[in-house]
């Protein structure tokens, strides 16, 4: 293999390792098993680079839905009914958490001010499901609202973020 | 008939999906749905566009010994590329380091050269990915005196027809990969394992050819890493690539040994 490809990915690495960690770790808690999905996070897309497909939307979106799907299946996988519930039972935190962690960069005050113009329950949907890695289903149960209400709040939510984000589709 | 809201209304899981807010039985029928949905498809991915400012918003620096880990796995992990891809079919060589990354599907014919060309194209994608990502902008912190690459160019290039790619190592350390295009007239340019340099001596990469020497650009400090991807555009049949170093005010012509010299 060239080493030209690693010095590239190398590129790569510094370029993206933060926001994997941030949003793997945000969903897993655990710092181990957060480096663990981080790493195989990174090992894919090294792995899988050319199926990257730039009419299919941004690379940084490739890689985030990447990274987010293999921490919440990690979460599903590995945490047992009964941490679940507890874990549960803490989770009402990711927007504040958000707020706090955003003051450093334009950019991140920017998101914070997006999800600050959604409604309640479409920030709590978007943050419970986003950051906390639960299901519509849960996140119903949680909110005490109907399935059907997640589900539209949460596109809903999603519309708005884009556009207030100003993220071409 | 287990989930009948979702064959009623599938498209109202658009964001459940977006967020894998989906049990994974969920998931996949909602991806058969989207198989067969393109506006669906579509507004999928501009949702993503958006959960991935979440992800973003929250980045947190991972242990240095991290990248350590990865990069090590790298080393050892082939990548994989996609079989059914159109490529224009065209002839693949191998000649040396240089690779016509572009003919990779009809080399399958030759199973001896495909993990090679198979190998390009994927450096060419992860190429690609660093340009998508800016990292021409910033992150290098590369002083370039006339090589401003936009992302744009550097993308056309890596996706012009005849993309071509060679590698080289450099005299004294360091590794460069080279994508050139001749009918683009122009190359895109990278390097690795750069040795650093004193303060008071700065690489300066230059094409040499008929056309006389022309200064392509100069990087007074390797940040470590990774320099590049940088532009070199006016590239002329012929043309070698030259890597020298040189006092750190620059210079109008290489005066010191070629560190690298590539026949393009």
């Amino acid at each position: 293999m060239a080493r030209g490809d690693t010095a590239a990915f190398d590129a790569v690495y510094e370029q993206i390792a933060s926001s994997v960690f941030g949003v793997v770790k945000r969903v897993i808690r655990d710092p181990a098993q957060s480096e663990e999905v981080t790493q195989d996070v990174l090992l894919d897309i090294w792995q899988d680079a050319s199926k990257f497909d730039a009419e299919r939307g941004s690379a940084v979106a490739w890689v985030m839905t990447l990274a987010h799907r293999r921490a919440v299946d990690r979460v599903r996988s590995v945490q047992k009914e009964a941490e679940r519930e507890r874990r549960v039972a803490t989770a009402d935190i990711p927007y504040d958490e958000v707020a706090e962690a955003v003051e450093s960069s334009l950019e991140r005050e920017r998101v914070s001010r997006c999800l600050g113009s959604l409604t309640e329950l479409q920030r709590e949907s978007v943050t419970l499901a986003y950051y906390g890695g639960y299901t519509y289903g849960q996140v119903a149960g949680l909110l005490g609202v109907p399935t059907g209400t997640i589900k539209t709040r949460m596109r809903d939510a999603l519309i708005r973020l884009r556009d207030c984000l100003g993220v071409a589709s | 008939m287990k989930r009948p809201q979702l064959k009623r209304e599938p498209h109202t899981l658009a964001g459940a999906y977006a967020m894998d807010a989906i049990s994974s039985e969920d998931r996949v029928r909602f991806e058969r749905h989207l198989a067969r949905c393109a506006e669906c498809a579509q507004e999928i991915a501009s949702l993503r566009e958006a959960t991935a400012r979440l992800a973003t918003a929250i980045a947190q620096t991972p242990p240095p010994d991290l990248k350590e880990r990865v990069m090590a796995a790298a080393a050892t992990t082939r990548q994989r590329f996609p079989v059914t891809a159109a490529v224009p079919a065209r002839s693949a060589w191998v000649k040396g380091a240089r690779i016509r990354t572009r003919a990779w599907f009809h080399s399958l014919a030759w199973r001896g050269r495909l993990v090679v060309a198979a190998g390009a194209v994927a450096a060419v994608a992860v190429l690609g990915v660093a340009v998508v990502f800016g990292i021409s902008n910033g992150t290098m912190r590369q002083q370039l005196s006339q090589a401003q690459a936009s992302s744009q160019q550097v993308a056309a290039v890596l996706t012009a027809r005849d993309a071509t790619m060679m590698t080289g190592t450099v005299r004294g350390g360091g590794t460069v990969t080279v994508v050139m295009s001749h009918s683009m007239h122009a190359l895109v340019f990278t390097a690795a394992g750069l040795h650093a340099l004193p303060a008071s001596r700065a690489y300066e990469l230059w094409l040499i050819g008929s056309a006389g020497d022309r200064l392509v650009g100069m990087f007074p400090q390797p940040s470590g890493h990774m320099v590049g991807p940088v532009i070199a555009s006016g590239l002329r049949s012929g043309d070698h690539l030259a890597l020298t170093v040189e006092p750190a005010g620059g210079t109008s012509r290489p005066t010191s040994p070629m560190m690298l010299d590539l026949v393009l």
